[in-house]
């Protein structure tokens, strides 16, 4: 460690953290999607220290007095105010709120995306507030996974190779055609973004999101660009995500029915929390109607 | 293979026309760095091994005749490392079944072989052999060109008399490098031959038994930068036997040639490849903007996937780098093919025993680290751009373009007058900024390339013209000997076909005011004269003084004279004695630093009555007179060259001029690829910028041709502004040229550039229509209705 500067060390550390514990890269892993949680498969070795600290009830991130501030000229503009939060392993949590009500910010400063004006945010034990940019990327490549109301594929890559963009830069990936299997795309491989349905597209970009095995999958309206059906399709490969691989899954969304598949459901209004509550019995996606 | 360099490869792929406008023009502009760079090193090599294989000389003296005892003292001289003494005489050819007389040069050379300077390599036969004095070895382009091989019989006018010679062997010699004739300034093989005779025949033949008329030197390195003291030493010590000319070796007309243009391949090799270079970083840079922008939700996305800045970058940098490896490669290929193509041109003018057109790892490493270079230049800035953005603000689309007033606005009484369309068109100038000052800049370089390059096709043909249609005005032109009397004249006259017959008189002399001092001649003519016309760069005739001396500007420069001035003059032949005469005019010209007088008052100034060197005929036009004329001519003792300016005009055409065409044309389609690129790549880029806009115009009601009225509008726009920059930058650039060239062979004529700007706004528009036919292909293909649908 002589002459290793102590944030390329402390980034070093996280990053160990994140990973096996003896720090060495996992061969991509098979699953199978009606498998036990991953946290409980014996043979499984690929669960960070992180992770196998976790318990059901324990905290993965945390939020105080987060505030934050846009500043557009002279104008300022206070997206979020005084957001206190605990987001818990393997819970769906849902953040519901109007347009304008602070939710996509509220998601970019949980995944790393964005920065707080005041406040701070803690994953697990650590700081994320004090990372460097780098340490953010690192966090956001071992732990966050992300679907996007609009999928945000890169147009000119196949879905398997979306896939990988993914896969390549993880420690620790799943298998490309497993991810695919998962969210039965399989089929669909060799398809471009420009020859597939919104609906698969949201599948491949949520393949896109397990395929790293993150701890926490990040969605931005996931079914907001989607058909009824198929925005309820999507919506149980999601929860399948949290109840099946044991993922923290957390959705943001307008639609109040959606809620209804959560554990624990906030409710944003002008950047403030206005409710929050635990929903003791969720409801399956098939269920739900809007 | 990385799944983002697979990405890069169809984005590569998919970029299509854009991608080939841009690496086109870095293509040629690495080409021109690998072309002119090999070129000049083909040359410099050839060179370099040729004059040391010939022993080339640093300098010669040119003298009336002298003993070889006397001359040797000159080897004894501070500096000199050997010298040779040789016999040098003009002559006069006849071949079999040509009709004109053929000039030659006849140089003495040891009757067995050993190394001399200014030596010679032989191409065909051998060296002379005991079993004849008679026997020559001819260079070798004169003997192609004339068809004469070893163990042929050839005639010659050796000192008024008749020679039968057989040839042995052809050669060739670093000192005829570049080898043209009296009155030219192109090489004719066919009209001009170097006659290597034996030392022994030569003595005898033009009665210099222990004598020579020219000493040729090698000097130490230390003073072979500065041959002037070694030389004006040697002149002092052989001045009683009349030193007709001091030639260091970079004024010896052949290395003079070549030297110019190694020089001139050197300055162009900088020159225009930058300017190809800096065109494609620029318009590259737009393109990597473009696609950076266009990606932005990519990049936020492949941030938030946990992406590093400095992957994204370099992921970005290298689709720049890609386009810069291609271009390179592809610049070095075309550049070694047109590397070939000018050495092999190179090889018409030029005789070398081995010209050939290597191949330079090292240029090519260059060429291609300049391909690279410009290429990670060009993204540079693209890819920074990505990297400024935060991944939350990237994937959320762009904020509308800054939509503000344009500076045009603010003068409402102007602004009011513009049409809607035009209106639209100046504020997206305006508004893209690079964009637009990319296109300026690209089209401004097209300009200047080419108003540059048209300008010295207009200027050497205004040269030649000038030289042989206003001032040399003779059919045929006949050098004597030594001075003749009025009787020489009034044979002339007398010719077959010759309708009129002029007399000229020329003195060597050397030149002295105050501390100046130059060697060169002064040319008499009548006065009145038809054949010869002295003239100003306008073309006005100027008019020869009845007394003093007219000279042209450089001459007077040179001496540091003007008019009224009094300059002293001693002959090179004669007496030798000096003589003050003033400058009565100062005249511009472009060839040569002449001095002219009027005949009678030059042949008075050398106490002669009328004395002759030359005369110029003017002859019937029907051709019938030619075999007699040209018989009789052969059989003139008295005439030492011969020239006719017909086949001087041909030889320029031919060679010069047609290969300046060649270079010209080459040039003027590099400064197209400028213009369609560049036109092509900010259109097009323009247009996917656009594509909502031109969609919801379809909407309106807006045609596929005016919708490409309103880019068209914009490129015209761009184009034009940076054409007429081009203009006058071109013209500065070819006043560079001609002041660079300005040396005491020739000046470059300055012309009017008007007509060629007029031509060059033609090309930049004619070139600038065919990009926006493409881009219009393009609004005609365009699915509008989805571009509707796109979400940014």
């Amino acid at each position: 460690m002589l002459g290793r500067s102590p944030r390329r060390r402390r980034r070093r550390a996280l990053a160990e953290s994140y990973s096996t514990g003896n720090h060495r890269r996992v061969e991509p892993r098979c699953l199978s999607f009606d498998l036990r949680p991953l946290a409980c498969c014996e043979e499984s070795n690929i669960l960070s220290q992180a992770e196998s600290r976790a318990s059901a009830s324990s905290v993965l991130l945390r939020l105080e007095n987060v505030g934050k501030t846009y500043h557009m000229g002279e104008v300022s503009v206070n997206v979020l105010r005084h957001v206190a939060l605990e987001i818990r392993d393997r819970q769906v949590l849902a953040i519901l709120g109007p347009s304008g009500s602070g939710k996509s910010t509220l998601l970019n400063i949980i995944g790393g995306l964005d920065s707080v004006s005041e406040g701070r945010v803690w994953y697990r034990d650590r700081e994320m507030t004090a990372f460097s940019p780098r340490e953010l990327t690192t966090y956001r490549r071992e732990i966050v996974g992300f679907v996007f109301q609009f999928y945000n594929l890169v147009p000119n890559l196949t879905a398997r190779e979306n896939v990988m963009v993914s896969t390549e830069i993880s420690r620790r990936p799943l298998d490309v055609e497993e991810a695919l299997r998962l969210v039965g795309l399989s089929d669909r491989a060799e398809h471009f973004p420009s020859q597939m349905s919104g609906g698969e597209q949201q599948r491949v970009s949520i393949a896109r999101a397990l395929a790293k095995n993150p701890e926490l999958l990040l969605c931005d309206e996931p079914t907001g660009a989607l058909d009824y059906d198929t925005g309820k399709r999507v919506l149980r490969l999601l929860v399948d995500a949290c109840r099946k691989l044991g993922k923290t899954v957390v959705i943001i969304t307008h639609n109040a029915a959606i809620a209804q598949v959560a554990d624990h459901v906030i409710r944003l209004r002008s950047g403030e929390i206005v409710e929050a509550h635990d929903n003791p019995d969720p409801a399956p996606p098939e269920e739900i109607t809007w | 293979m990385k799944v983002l360099d697979r990405k890069l490869l169809r984005e590569l792929r998919s970029t299509g026309f854009l991608l080939l406008a841009v690496g086109s023009i870095m293509a040629i502009g690495v080409s021109a760095y690998n072309a002119l760079g090999s070129a000049y090193r083909n040359l410099t090599i050839a060179q370099r091994l040729y004059y040391a294989d010939c022993r080339m000389a640093d300098f010669s003296l040119d003298l009336k005749k002298a003993p070889l005892a006397d001359v040797a003292v000159i080897a004894q001289l501070p500096g000199v490392v050997e010298i040779r003494p040789r016999i040098q005489f003009f002559a006069t050819v006849d071949l079999e079944n040509v009709v004109e007389p053929i000039n030659g040069i006849v140089i003495s050379m040891p009757n067995e072989r050993r190394q001399v300077i200014d030596d010679i390599v032989l191409r065909q036969g051998g060296y002379f052999t005991d079993r004849r004095d008679n026997e020559v070895i001819l260079n070798d382009a004169f003997a192609r060109a004339n068809k004469i091989y070893p163990g042929m019989w050839i005639h010659l006018l050796l000192n008024n008399r008749r020679q039968e010679l057989f040839v042995v062997g052809t050669a060739i010699s670093s000192e005829f490098t570049y080898l043209v004739g009296p009155g030219s300034f192109v090489p004719d093989a066919k009209r001009l031959g170097v006659f290597y005779v034996k030392q022994t025949f030569a003595e005898e033949v033009f009665d210099f038994q222990g004598a020579c008329n020219q000493v040729l030197g090698r000097l130490a390195p230390s003073v072979r930068d500065r041959p002037e003291e070694v030389l004006r030493r040697a002149e002092i010590l052989l001045d009683s036997y009349g030193v007709l000319a001091a030639v260091p070796l970079r004024d010896q007309p052949s290395n003079r040639f070549l030297s110019n243009e190694i020089m001139g391949l050197r300055a162009f090799g900088v020159i225009n490849p930058a300017i190809f270079l800096a065109v494609a970083a620029l318009v590259l840079n737009v393109l990597m903007s473009r696609l950076a922008e266009q990606q932005r939700v990519v990049v936020g996305t492949l941030k938030a996937l946990g992406y590093s800045r400095g992957a994204i970058f370099w992921h970005f940098l290298k689709f720049g780098l890609a386009v810069g490896a291609f271009s390179g490669l592809a610049g070095c290929a075309l550049g070694y093919w047109l590397a070939g193509g000018m050495t092999a041109m190179y090889d018409t003018f030029f005789e070398f025993p081995n010209l050939e057109n290597r191949f330079y790892p090292d240029l090519t490493v260059k060429g291609l680290a300049i391909g690279l270079a410009c290429g990670m230049l060009g993204s540079f800035h693209g890819a920074r751009q990505v990297l400024q953005l935060e991944p939350a603000v990237a994937m959320r689309p762009k904020p509308p373009a800054d939509g503000g007033a344009i500076l045009l606005e603010r003068w409402p009484a102007l602004w009011r007058r513009l049409s809607f369309p035009a209106r639209m068109a100046l504020r997206n100038v305006f508004r893209s900024r690079l964009r637009t000052a990319a296109g300026i800049f690209a089209a401004a370089m097209g300009a200047t390339l080419s108003v540059d390059a048209l300008l010295l096709a207009f200027e050497t043909s205004y040269m030649v013209d000038f030289q042989f249609e206003l001032i040399q005005r003779s059919d045929i032109d006949l050098t004597f000997k030594d001075e003749q009397s009025r009787e020489a004249w009034d044979e002339a006259r007398r010719l077959p076909g010759v309708d009129h017959a002029e007399p000229l008189f020329d003195v060597s002399c050397t030149f002295t005011h105050g501390s100046h001092s130059r060697k060169g001649g002064i040319t008499g003519i009548l006065p009145g004269a038809t054949l010869m016309i002295p003239r100003d760069t306008e073309g006005r005739p100027l008019r020869i003084p009845e007394s003093g001396l007219l000279l042209t500007r450089k001459m007077a420069q040179l001496l540091h004279v003007r008019v009224g001035d009094e300059i002293e003059l001693r002959p090179t032949k004669g007496l030798r004695e000096s003589r003050r005469v003033r400058v009565a005019e100062i005249a511009d010209s472009f060839l040569g630093v002449a001095v002219y007088a009027d005949i009678h008052f030059l042949s008075t100034l050398m106490n002669e009555e009328l004395a002759v060197t030359g005369v110029q005929l003017k002859v019937r036009t029907d051709g019938s007179y030619r075999k007699d004329l040209f018989r009789e001519i052969k059989q003139l003792p008295a005439v030492q060259a011969v020239s006719v300016r017909a086949d001087i005009i041909r030889s320029v055409r031919e060679t010069l001029v047609q290969n300046q065409h060649v270079f010209i044309g080459l040039l003027v389609m590099f400064a197209g690829v400028i213009f369609f690129g560049s036109v092509l790549n900010s259109s097009l880029v323009s247009l996917q910028e656009r594509q909502r806009e031109v969609a919801t115009l379809r909407v309106l009601g807006y045609g596929p041709w005016q919708v490409g009225s309103l880019f068209l509008r914009e490129s015209v726009l761009t184009n034009g502004i940076g054409t007429l920059v081009g203009l006058p930058l071109g013209y500065l650039l070819n006043y560079g040229i001609v002041v660079a060239y300005d040396t005491e062979m020739f000046r470059i004529p300055l012309i009017d550039p008007t007509q060629v700007w007029f031509i060059v706004i033609g090309l930049g528009a004619a070139f600038g229509l065919a990009a926006h036919l493409v881009v219009q292909r393009s609004i005609h293909r365009m699915d509008w209705l989805d571009a509707l649908k796109t979400r940014e």
